[in-house]
């Protein structure tokens, strides 16, 4: 299925829907902790559009399905700046509108121009000196500075191994779409694990329809 | 013998030194001297008859004296293993609390002590493990695996074993082989800071003074042949090495014995050739050996039934 229509067909709010559950009612709470402290650390929670996790710890069994919220297009410096160009002084000037790139941003013009010739006279504004600074603002306009689908599966891949118990490295893991499914043990894997998993995906679904 | 007792005293660094020198005027000793900026935190054992005067000077300078029921104790902090799934919370934070009141902790973590039928620890681990004074091991939030699958990290574990875990119901019996369990303090991802953490962290530090406690008292019926104090004292003046090295405790107390952050090659020959007022040497002593933590050495002292004297 192509993504487009997997996204189109979910509009949700962040974490509408967090589950978690196991046989024994505080270590639900524990895991609820960590997984939260974990989507924060991270930076997930907004990324996230409902979340299931199913603990066995008696048969050494972590079982997580997520559904995502739609993450966006790829971020250009458009995007979160104004660029302009100073021909007399020799410089670009890039005003950040969005903060939360500035550290993508700077280590692609420090690639790119060197530490050297880059300034940030304050919080917001980031300024290159070069030789030809119409061309030069024109190209960074354009440039890709960040690709949030990217980081996301790096981050979810990250935190699923975060929360689950440290011991239980088997894993099995599935990112189609908006969809995230994670099985982890210390056993080999057993089919319906996996299929159960995918249950739980099919029940978030249509917990969003209702 | 005078009777030492453990008190931390914390104040800022200006004229701390006339402290110093009352303790050695006193006869008691400086176990550790932490200066941090301008405070400086003083671990020290002073004679029973002079607290006192100890505390006089403590409020003439503006500093705190306080009691540091786990002085002169090395607990060894043992986690299942080093990763982000432990630490730094909360195995840090248990091993930072259990520093307050005196102890010197060392985080050991396991090669391979994690999850449930996998789990295992090697002999030089528990080796190391035996090297200290108390071993906590920081356990995570399922009973089930604190209760049938973990303790078997216990075997051949000669030392008091205190185990911290997730789950509040649990009681110390249900643990296989522990000697104190405290709850609340499971597998976090965040610092321990709320209210029934701290809680549980308090309820550590008491249990586990409670058990050092417990071996002091076993000690007096059988008493050391000499105080681990004294020999840190005698270390400090025959061997002048020691001042050159830059661990942070580079003589570490034990309740019976101390840990010498020095090359074992090198220095073991000066160590057991260390003598006392009263014409014995330390190898009447004491075993000295080779430590397991680096290439240390070990210093456990004898009681004084085996050597048939005490100084």
């Amino acid at each position: 299925m192509p993504q487009a229509m997997w996204r189109s067909e979910v509009r949700m709010d962040s974490l509408e829907t967090f589950v978690v559950e196991s046989a024994i009612d505080s270590e639900q709470e524990f895991y609820r902790k960590i997984i939260e402290d974990n989507l924060a650390s991270l930076k997930l929670a907004p990324a996230i559009g409902r979340i299931k996790v199913v603990l066995k710890p008696e048969d050494s069994l972590f079982q997580m399905a997520i559904i995502l919220r739609d993450v966006g297009t790829k971020v250009t410096t458009i995007d979160i700046a104004d660029v302009e160009s100073k021909p007399v002084a020799g410089e670009v000037v890039i005003s950040i509108k969005k903060e939360q790139y500035i550290p993508e941003l700077l280590v692609k013009l420090w690639e790119r121009y060197g530490k050297a010739n880059i300034s940030q006279p304050d919080r917001w504004t980031v300024t290159i000196s070069t030789d030809k600074p119409a061309e030069e603002a024109a190209f960074i306009k354009e440039m890709m500075v960040a690709d949030p689908r990217h980081r996301l599966h790096e981050n979810l891949v990250d935190f699923a191994i975060r929360a689950t118990p440290e011991g239980f490295r088997v894993r099995y893991h599935l990112y189609k779409g908006n969809h995230f499914v994670f099985v982890a043990s210390e056993e080999a894997l057993k089919r319906e694990w996996i299929e159960e998993a995918g249950a739980m995906l099919d029940e978030l679904t249509e917990g969003g329809e209702k | 013998m005078a009777v030492l007792l453990p008190y931390l005293y914390t104040g800022g660094v200006h004229k701390h030194g006339l402290l110093i020198e009352l303790m050695e005027d006193l006869g008691g000793y400086i176990i550790q001297k932490v200066v941090t900026g301008t405070e400086v935190n003083l671990i020290m054992l002073i004679p029973e008859k002079d607290v006192n005067v100890v505390k006089k000077l403590s409020d003439e300078l503006l500093g705190v004296l306080m009691e540091a029921p786990l002085t002169g104790v090395e607990i060894a902090v043992v986690s299942p293993t080093l990763a982000s799934h432990h630490l730094p919370h909360s195995a840090c934070d248990v091993a930072e609390y259990l520093r307050h009141p005196g102890a010197n902790t060392n985080m050991i973590g396991l090669a391979r002590g994690m999850g449930r039928r996998v789990s295992l620890s090697m002999d030089y681990e528990r080796k190391l493990i035996n090297e200290h004074d108390i071993a906590v091991f920081t356990f995570g939030s399922f009973s089930d695996c604190i209760t049938k699958k973990k303790p078997k990290l216990f075997e051949g574990i000669e030392i008091p074993i205190v185990v911290t875990g997730g789950p509040v119901e649990l009681k110390t019996e249900d643990v296989p082989g522990a000697d104190l369990y405290i709850g609340n303090i499971g597998r976090v991802s965040h610092r321990l800071r709320r209210t029934e953490e701290v809680n549980a962290l308090d309820s550590l530090n008491e249990g586990v003074s409670k058990i050092a406690d417990n071996i002091r008292k076993q000690q007096a019926k059988d008493p050391l042949a000499v105080l681990p104090a004294r020999v840190m004292k005698e270390i400090e003046n025959q061997v002048p090495e020691i001042r050159t090295v830059l661990s942070p405790a580079p003589l570490t107390l034990q309740l019976d014995g101390l840990r010498v952050k020095l090359p074992y090659d090198e220095f073991h020959e000066k160590i057991e050739n260390l003598e006392f007022d009263e014409g014995v040497t330390l190898s009447e002593l004491a075993n000295i050996s080779r430590s397991k933590m680096k290439n240390y050495i070990l210093i456990k002292i004898k009681s004084k039934s085996d050597v048939g004297f005490a100084i």
